[in-house]
């Protein structure tokens, strides 16, 4: 092999790279991409800063607003303090109106609270504790009960409150929407990139350009360059979108953990290359096998389910790291380039899991590329009727 | 010069060559012809290396073709091919940087093909937006681009106008004569075979059914043929001569195949007297004529 022939593959990278970095489906994807990315982070930037904080309005005499402020008082020495702003609205009218224009949260009055369309129960724990607690005061008072006493009788006490599966951290929380991010991006540009490699296959099988170029140079470097182009674009918008999601993220502080960020999108496009080089030579052997675009679904279907299967146990893997099913999702080769990066985000793969992971991974790539290798070369250049994978087999 | 060695090769039950051997030297053009289906497409994929053979050598040179020899090799398969949504000149340069032509250099060479071959329209043209004969053209550049020492043109002539077809004549020429090119086209157009050819190969179900230079193959099968056309005579005047038989008669000629001690001196003597002679000449079998024979 001389080194005019090993550059083959580059110049063929080359050109699938630039190509499509000019079509406008790759504008398009990058878009909805991003689009989709401000959308997740949005949603977690609005979430994570409403923390529970309330407007009481009252409505009513001096009873009404002790009542309130009492609430206000016993929401600020809470455990987890609670918020709450007191905010007198003198009539009927004006509190009907605060409700809804969202003014405050819930009004409370003679007759009770008044929400908008639901009343929050931490709130309404707050007021019914203070109403008790200031009837009872007057009790108190009427029978002349001394201070000392009074603490008993009331018992406030609080008691201990422990629960057995401890609400999510927000740590934790970051940690699930950074996974569930990369999981989505990574399913989109596998799938993505795959088809751009079968769509590519077919393009040059259709408009008969595969014939000049075999001419020139051999299928395997067609193959490889495509591969590699087509790669390279889908690594690079990946990083692109990541960056873009890392940025908005902590911009919006919807991510405190930058650094942890960073790694997470380093493992996603990690693990793309690693996804991608194995599905990418399938892709290319089944679109080598049709001679038009429309037939593409007919041969696409299986390696589109089974990418599909992968990301959905790859999500549920995201409230459960530790089942089964996402353990064994994170070590086949068909599902752990989706599957494993979400259980590394969550903490939950071990470090002998991940090793397994990535030598099946690599091992199956290995012995995979030869064999799409072999159909697409044996196949590109039969044009007319699909092309069965025992003839291409025989003649690559 | 390259030489095709006894090549096989089969698809499933169908023999598509059958042995065929024949050479192509440099600053030669060679016509290739046959039927439909008699294996053509197949011996020159062969040769180009696109396809493989099951049996028998490709040789350039003296040497088996490998990719560097291949590089040196242009080709226009009969199905043409180019990116539809590539530009003309953009899709050029990568075909003869394909072949191992500097980035400058592709460039330069594709320019002055563009404006050599009259390609109208902008370099920066998508093929897809070019008329036919254009896309036939950028066609031909894009098996020139690379300035390759073998030729192998599938059926180029097809879908020619016949500007088309005489700018195409004198390229083939040229790479020829003056740049020592060989050069191997098949086509069906064999008037056109017969006026640019200096040999022909003739191909029937897989094998060299004939080949040689196209005086050779006439002299080979030649028949002593006379056309002969006299007016206001009845009958059949030339069943007088001794040795002659009439092959054909067309408008109130006859062509007669003389035996070879029959003297064309006496069927003229006789044509005179049986009434006037408008037109007396021996026939050159076209190639036609003598594929027809061939292949029959």
């Amino acid at each position: 092999m001389t080194a005019a022939d090993r550059g083959a593959w580059r110049l063929v990278a080359a050109r699938d790279f630039w190509v499509r970095l000019r079509e406008r489906s790759f504008l398009i994807s990058t878009l909805i991409n991003v689009a989709v990315i401000c959308v997740l982070v949005l949603l977690r930037a609005s979430s994570t800063s409403a923390s529970p904080s309330f407007d009481l309005g009252y409505v009513g005499g001096p009873r009404v607003a002790a009542i309130a402020a009492g609430a206000a008082t016993l929401g600020g020495g809470a455990a987890v303090v609670v918020p709450v702003r007191v905010v007198d609205l003198e009539t009927a009218a004006a509190a009907d109106r605060a409700l809804r224009e969202g003014s405050v949260d819930v009004v409370l009055s003679h007759g009770g609270l008044v929400g908008l369309e639901a009343v929050d129960p931490t709130l309404q724990d707050l007021v019914q504790t203070s109403a008790h607690d200031l009837a009872l005061a007057a009790t108190f008072d009427r029978h002349q009960v001394p201070a000392s006493q009074r603490d008993a009788a009331s018992d406030n006490a609080p008691l201990d409150v422990a629960v057995l599966v401890p609400p999510p951290t927000a740590e934790q929380t970051g940690d699930a929407g950074v996974a569930f991010i990369g999981v989505l991006l990574l399913y989109g540009q596998l799938f993505g990139y795959g088809l751009w490699v079968a769509t590519g296959v077919i393009e040059e099988k259709a408009s008969r350009v595969v014939e000049m170029l075999l001419s020139a140079i051999r299928p395997r470097q067609l193959l490889t360059g495509k591969i590699l182009g087509i790669g390279a674009l889908g690594m690079c918008q990946l990083a692109l979108i990541a960056g873009f999601a890392i940025a908005l993220a902590s911009l919006t502080g919807a991510l405190d953990a930058t650094s942890g960020a960073l790694a997470a999108a380093a493992l996603d496009i990690g693990w793309f290359i690693l996804g991608f080089a194995f599905y990418a030579s399938v892709f290319a052997a089944a679109g080598s096998l049709v001679s038009r675009m429309e037939e593409l679904q007919n041969v696409i279907v299986p390696i589109n389910l089974t990418i599909l299967v992968s990301f959905f146990v790859s999500v549920g893997a995201l409230q459960d790291p530790n089942s089964t099913i996402s353990i064994v999702a994170s070590i086949l080769p068909v599902s752990s380039a989706l599957a494993m990066p979400v259980r590394i985000v969550l903490g939950a793969a071990t470090a002998p899991q991940i090793v397994l992971s990535l030598t099946v991974l690599i091992a199956s790539t290995v012995a995979l590329v030869p064999i799409g290798a072999r159909l697409y070369a044996g196949a590109v250049l039969r044009t007319g009727a699909r092309v069965k994978l025992r003839d291409a087999w025989g003649s690559g | 010069m390259l030489e095709l060695i006894d090549l096989h090769r089969s698809f499933g039950d169908v023999v598509a060559l059958d042995g065929v051997s024949f050479e192509v030297p440099q600053g030669r053009i060679v016509g290739f012809v046959g039927r439909n289906g008699a294996g053509k497409t197949t011996a020159m994929r062969i040769a180009l290396g696109v396809l493989e053979a099951d049996a028998g050598e490709v040789r350039w040179r003296n040497a088996p073709v490998d990719t560097a020899a291949r590089r040196r090799f242009g080709y226009m398969p009969e199905e043409r091919g180019l990116y539809p949504k590539m530009r003309v000149l953009e899709q050029l340069v990568y075909l003869a940087r394909l072949h191992g032509v500097p980035k400058a250099a592709a460039r330069q060479r594709a320019s002055e093909l563009l404006e050599t071959l009259d390609v109208f329209g902008s370099p920066t043209d998508r093929i897809e937006s070019l008329s036919l004969g254009n896309q036939q053209r950028v066609q031909l550049a894009a098996a020139l681009v690379h300035e390759p020492e073998l030729l192998v043109l599938d059926e180029p002539f097809s879908g020619l106008d016949p500007v088309g077809v005489d700018v195409l004549g004198e390229v083939l020429r040229r790479e020829a004569r003056t740049k020592g090119a060989a050069v191997v086209f098949s086509s069906h157009q064999l008037d056109l075979v017969e006026r640019l050819c200096d040999e022909v190969v003739l191909i029937d179900h897989g094998r060299v059914a004939a080949r040689g230079s196209i005086e050779d193959l006439r002299a080979s099968r030649e028949r002593n043929l006379w056309r002969v056309e006299v007016r206001g005579v009845e009958g059949d005047w030339w069943e007088a001569v001794p040795g002659a038989r009439a092959v054909s008669r067309v408008n109130g000629a006859v062509v007669l195949e003389l035996s070879t001690h029959a003297d064309p001196q006496r069927v003229l003597d006789m044509a005179r007297g049986a009434g006037d002679v408008v037109a007396f000449g021996p026939v050159r079998p076209t190639l036609a004529e003598l594929f027809r024979e061939v292949v029959a």
